[in-house]
């Protein structure tokens, strides 16, 4: 049964990562991330990874994915020339599609986490514990792995900082003259290409 | 479970090699992010994977079970900021092109 359901989530993830690679439009770039996400926390969980494979659903399906994706509608992207040629499915059936996969992709890793508890008790792993024991991974986390992670701490405050530069930087300088800065004529203009869709 | 270690790293190599052609072949900057993702992904898998290869009982004592789910912790942190720190150099970059289409984007090219 767990053997069944790690090839066929290992499909669905090679699946949606082909997707990301062909996909026309960077939000149903996105879209088949978060699947391929979905599916390998449910091999994470298989493997005996419970911790993994949550921080996998809590960090990047929840975090890295939501930016991606305030990105892409901040930015107003899709609405590209791209749009045109791609033939297909009609979007209620493209609609449906996308709804029938989402729902067997979430039956999928619920039987993943049902069967967690039976691989748990395998002779595979010992004594039938999690290989990502938290108290194991957290005294580890202060003890052996301490510089890496004062360094982790060290790149995300950098990171912060990186960012709020970055993405700050024009409208500074564009507030003080007027409302007509690089953003809202950026804003404009898809919107206009975007009309005969 | 009993799947092979064999099998898991074929996947994660499967998953990688994804990752790079579309780093390398799409021109969207969204999409190329997307692919660093998948890439980073990838690696996590086999580190999972050599955990738990490590971690069966007939191989007990050979390796260092604990490593892999650290390691997959740290490439999580760093795929994290990566995004940001990526997502933050779109905007920079729609700002000054209008656009997120890297081959508008030659300023370096000689």
């Amino acid at each position: 049964m767990a053997e069944a359901l790690f090839y066929l989530l290992g499909a669905a993830a090679v699946a949606f990562a082909i997707g990301v690679v062909r996909a026309r439009m960077p939000l149903f770039s996105i879209l088949n991330l978060l699947g391929s996400f979905f599916c390998l926390a449910g091999i994470y969980l298989l493997a005996g990874f419970p911790f993994l494979a949550a921080t996998q659903l809590l960090v990047y399906a929840g975090a890295i994915m939501v930016l991606f994706l305030f990105v892409i509608m901040l930015l107003n992207l899709g609405d590209e020339a791209e749009l045109e040629r791609h033939a297909g499915l009609s979007l209620s059936g493209r609609r449906l599609f996308v709804a029938g996969t989402s729902a067997a992709l979430l039956g999928l890793v619920g039987l993943a986490a049902a069967d967690a508890t039976t691989v748990f008790a395998a002779d595979t792993l010992p004594e039938g514990r999690a290989l990502d024991d938290l108290s194991m991974l957290a005294r580890l986390l202060f003890s052996r792995y301490m510089l890496p992670f004062e360094a982790a701490s060290l790149l995300l405050l950098a990171t912060m900082v990186a960012v709020i530069v970055l993405a700050k930087r024009e409208r500074q300088r564009t507030t003080p003259s007027s409302a007509s800065g690089p953003l809202t004529a950026a804003r404009q203009e898809p919107v206009e290409s975007g009309a005969p869709r | 479970m009993s799947v092979p270690t064999d099998h898991l790293l074929a996947l994660a190599a499967i998953l990688f090699a994804l990752g790079v052609l579309g780093f390398l072949v799409r021109k969207n900057v969204i999409i190329v992010l997307a692919s660093i993702e998948l890439m980073l992904n990838a690696a996590n898998l086999s580190f999972l994977a050599a955990s738990r290869h490590w971690s069966q009982s007939t191989l007990a004592g050979q390796g260092d079970p604990s490593a892999g789910p650290i390691f997959a912790i740290f490439v999580i942190l760093v795929a994290a900021a990566e995004a940001a720190v990526g997502l933050a150099l779109v905007i920079a970059l729609y700002r000054l092109k209008q656009s997120v289409a890297l081959d508008r984007v030659a300023e370096l090219k000689g």
